[in-house]
Order: structure tokens, then C-alpha cells, then sequence
């Protein structure tokens, strides 16, 4: 078996011709380890670029790895190009995007429960953009289709797996504020009174 | 429908009915339903006047916040069934509702966030690798694009050797042909009258199956006219050659001046010799 030392040297310079992210099984099957293995020399040298803060960062990407530049470094590259920027995406995209990458496997319907309006076209383009993908069908009245988020989601939101999505279940953040809130106008007699009569 | 175009600053009902709460700073647990419909009624009734088509989704949730105002003015203990009351706020289910979407209002936010982050984060685009690849699969993954510019190229290549062609005739090599294979026959069975040959010795090529078939329809040819005399044992077996009565004769050949007939190449080329017919 390869050193590990050969390995790494070798995954690089395999990220490098591949362009795309590269997936750890191909790696693995290079040097017929096993994925795992593959995977923490990919971790490590990752690592490695971090710490030598290399102008090229490896990301990864639901088990794929790829070279790709240093996000400080954008500057630089506008300078000496003008690379064309990708058009946001609208605010009812990205709030439909957010339900489907939370809630996924997901309805159409029950993304339009949550915001109280239809989706369709919004789906449409994101699955144009290949953000979003069919998942398959539920089992319930209809056999509606499930929705769920793609690789290229992951990609462009810089998300190596969905598990690194940032949790939401804690709209504590919002409570709190609407706590303080609460105590503000119990504070205030007028305010509270206002409540009172108007119920 | 597109009712996005038409309000641009809110994406659907809720959206607004978020707005309206934080906008009068009211505590998303304690609605002030009364006020907040007013609100919002008075918003789709300003959106109405300016001509703009209000949404059915505004008008579901316009109602749908009349319905709990109207609640709010009835008693709202309710009988839990083991002889207690419970007090139930008609407001819950908007509540739960609006939190809800609350959430991925705020999910929307951060994924704008991570979305602007990445957008500083370049990288290159897979380069053509199919050099490295062995495989010609590799062609076929092509997209449409790719594939519409190869076949462009081959267009041109085409267009471009065809006009070299229309200036130049190209020329085949003369392989043998029937006249020749027949005065050689001839002429070594002249020699020998009487001798047995065998049907392979006059091939000069045995490999090449063009000649072995010229050399058996010539003898055939022969055979009609009576110049050899062939004799086979059995099916498959070798043909036995052997001058005939013709053979010093000057019979005019009645064959096509152009090595085999029309057609009859290809037809012999691409069978085996199965049978061969028995001596005349």
C-alpha cells in the first residue's frame, strides 16, 4: 500500500485534472482503500491547506472535494477579470429554498401552507437552476411529489452536507425580542389596557 | 399567477401580515387582531385603488384574520371534558402559523448570507479531459452544444475534402479479372493435356477470396464452353481440372469485359463457396 504521504500527493494532483468535485469513492478505489480512509486523507489535506492559508481552499461537498479559490481572495480575482456574478436569487426563491432545505423530502403543498402562497413557478426556477430535485412521492391522497435540495445547492451555499445547515428551530433569537416586547407594554398600563378593551 | 410582479415589496400574505406585526411592534404571542386586521385590510384596499390585482391568497388571509376577530368578541372558555375549562385563543393557529414562517424567513436570510459568501468562492470550471480518457464513451457525454460544435467540424472536414476531391479522380489498382484467369488456365492446360490439375492451383492468392472467386467463375465460364473438363468427388471436395474439348479452340468468351458481372461480386464475396457444382 501507498504512504499516506503518496496518497495525499495523489488526491491532489487528482482535484487538480478533475476540476469538479471529486468523489471520495473514486479516490478510494485509486489506491483500493476504503472510503473512509479516503475521506480523512482528503480531511487532512484540507487541513493542511487551511493552515498554510493557500490561496486555494479545498471544499467539500456532500463527500466530493474540490479546489476552488480563497473567498478573501475575490477581490483580487475581480481585478484581474471580470467573472460574471450568477443573479441572486429573489427573496421568495430563497424562502422557498429554505423550506425545502429544512423540510425535506417536501410537498409543494406543504411549502405553500407555510407561506400562505402558491409555489409553482418559484419551484420551477429552482429546479431550472438545479438547486432543488424531485425526491420521489409521498404516500399521501395524491402521491404528491417530494422535493429536496441538490449538490449544486450544496455548492453554491457553501454547505459541505445538509447537516451543516445552521439549525432554525430555535427561533429563540425571535422570542426573546417579542418577550421584552411583552414586558414593555405590560409596563404600560395604557398599552395593557388597550389589549384589554379590545378583546 | 404572478402576483409578485404586481407586490413587490411582499412575497405573499404572510409575508405582509409579518410585516404589519413588526412594524407596530406588537408581540407575535399576543396579537392585537383588531388592529393588525384593520391594517391589513386598509393595505389590500390602498393596493385596490392603485389598480393593482390583489392576490386571492391576500384575501384568504384577510378573512381568514376577520374569522379570529369575530372569535376574539365570543366567550372563549371551552369545556376540556373532565369538567375543567380551557381558556383557547382563537389566535393559535395564526401563531403557530406565522412562527413557522417566521423560521424560514430567517432560514431565507442566512442562505442569502452563505449565498453572498460563496459568490467570492470561484472555481474552475472541468477543463476537456477527454485526452486523458481512454474511453470513447466520453464523447457521448457531450452536451448539446459540444455535440452540435463536433459535428460542425465534421461538416467542414467533409466540405473540405470533397473539394479536394472534385479536382483529383482516385484510381484502383486492377486486380484480376476474368480474361486473364481464363488465359492462363488456358494456356497451362494446353501445355499438358491430359494431367489433372487441382482447382487451388490456379489461385494465385489463396487468401484473397476476390481471386479465389474470379478463379472459379472463370473456370465455370470455361466449363460452359467446354474448354476444361471438372470433376468433384464429393460436396466440399477439391475440383478436379482437366483440359477439354475445346481447349484448342478459339471459342469467343461471352463475358463482360470488366472483371466479374455486375453484382456478382458482392453477392459471391460475402457467402462462402458452399457448393460447388458437380463436373460437366
Amino acid at each position: 500500500m501507498a504512504s499516506k504521504k503518496s496518497m495525499k500527493s495523489a488526491f491532489e494532483s487528482m482535484m487538480f485534472v478533475w476540476g469538479e468535485p471529486l468523489d471520495v469513492k473514486a479516490a478510494a478505489d485509486v489506491f483500493d482503500i476504503t472510503k473512509q480512509e479516503a475521506y480523512d486523507l482528503f480531511k487532512e489535506l484540507q487541513e493542511e491547506y487551511e493552515q498554510e492559508g493557500r490561496g486555494i481552499v479545498i471544499r467539500e461537498i456532500n463527500k466530493t472535494f474540490q479546489f476552488v479559490t480563497r473567498e478573501e481572495n475575490a477581490d483580487y480575482i475581480e481585478r484581474l477579470c471580470t467573472p460574471v456574478k450568477a443573479r441572486r436569487l429573489s427573496q421568495s426563491a430563497l424562502e422557498v429554498l429554505a423550506i425545502v432545505a429544512y423540510k425535506q423530502p417536501v410537498t409543494k403543498g406543504e411549502i405553500e401552507a407555510i407561506r400562505g402562497i402558491k409555489c409553482d413557478r418559484v419551484m420551477e426556477g429552482l429546479m431550472k437552476k438545479d438547486l432543488v430535485c424531485e425526491k420521489g412521492r409521498s404516500e399521501a391522497v395524491g402521491r404528491p411529489i417530494l422535493y429536496g435540495t441538490t449538490d449544486t445547492f450544496l455548492k453554491n451555499f457553501g454547505f459541505s452536507s445538509l447537516k451543516e445547515l445552521p439549525p432554525i428551530d430555535d427561533v429563540e433569537g425571535v422570542m426573546a425580542v417579542d418577550a421584552d416586547l411583552v414586558e414593555a407594554e405590560d409596563e404600560d398600563p395604557v398599552a395593557a389596557g388597550q389589549i384589554k378593551f379590545e378583546f | 399567477m404572478s402576483y409578485k410582479v404586481r407586490l413587490q415589496t411582499f412575497e405573499g400574505p404572510f409575508d405582509l401580515l409579518v410585516y404589519l406585526i413588526e412594524n407596530a411592534q406588537m408581540s407575535i404571542y399576543d396579537i392585537k387582531i383588531s388592529e393588525i386586521t384593520s391594517q391589513y385590510l386598509a393595505y389590500i384596499q390602498t393596493m385596490q385603488e392603485t389598480d393593482v390585482y390583489v392576490a386571492s391568497e391576500f384575501m384568504v388571509l384577510a378573512s381568514a384574520l376577520i374569522e379570529i376577530k369575530s372569535k376574539m368578541i365570543l366567550p372563549r372558555m371551552v369545556d376540556a371534558g373532565d369538567g375543567g375549562v380551557v381558556e383557547e385563543d382563537p389566535r393559535t393557529e395564526l401563531v403557530q402559523r406565522l412562527l413557522e414562517y417566521k423560521r424560514f424567513k430567517q432560514a431565507a436570510e442566512i442562505l442569502a448570507e452563505q449565498e453572498e459568501r460563496c459568490s467570492h468562492i470561484y472555481e474552475k470550471p472541468q477543463e476537456d479531459i477527454s485526452a486523458y480518457l481512454e474511453e470513447p464513451d466520453e464523447y457521448l457525454r457531450l452536451d448539446l452544444a459540444q455535440f452540435a460544435a463536433a459535428f460542425n467540424l465534421f461538416i467542414q472536414k467533409k466540405q473540405k475534402v470533397d473539394s479536394v476531391r472534385k479536382h483529383y479522380t482516385r484510381i484502383e489498382r486492377e486486380r484480376a479479372r476474368m480474361e486473364e484467369r481464363i488465359s492462363y488456365i488456358a494456356g497451362v492446360l494446353k501445355k499438358s493435356i491430359g494431367q489433372f490439375f487441382s482447382f487451388k492451383e490456379f489461385i494465385h492468392n489463396k487468401k484473397d477470396r476476390y481471386d479465389v472467386v474470379v478463379t472459379f467463375v472463370s473456370l465455370l465460364e470455361m466449363a460452359k464452353n467446354r474448354i476444361v473438363h471438372v470433376e468433384q468427388s464429393s460436396t466440399y471436395g477439391d475440383i478436379q481440372v482437366s483440359a477439354g474439348q475445346n481447349v484448342d479452340g478459339t471459342v469467343s468468351l461471352d463475358i463482360p469485359s470488366a472483371g466479374l458481372p455486375d453484382g456478382y461480386e458482392e453477392e459471391l464475396m460475402g457467402k462462402k463457396k458452399q457448393e460447388v457444382p458437380g463436373g460437366k
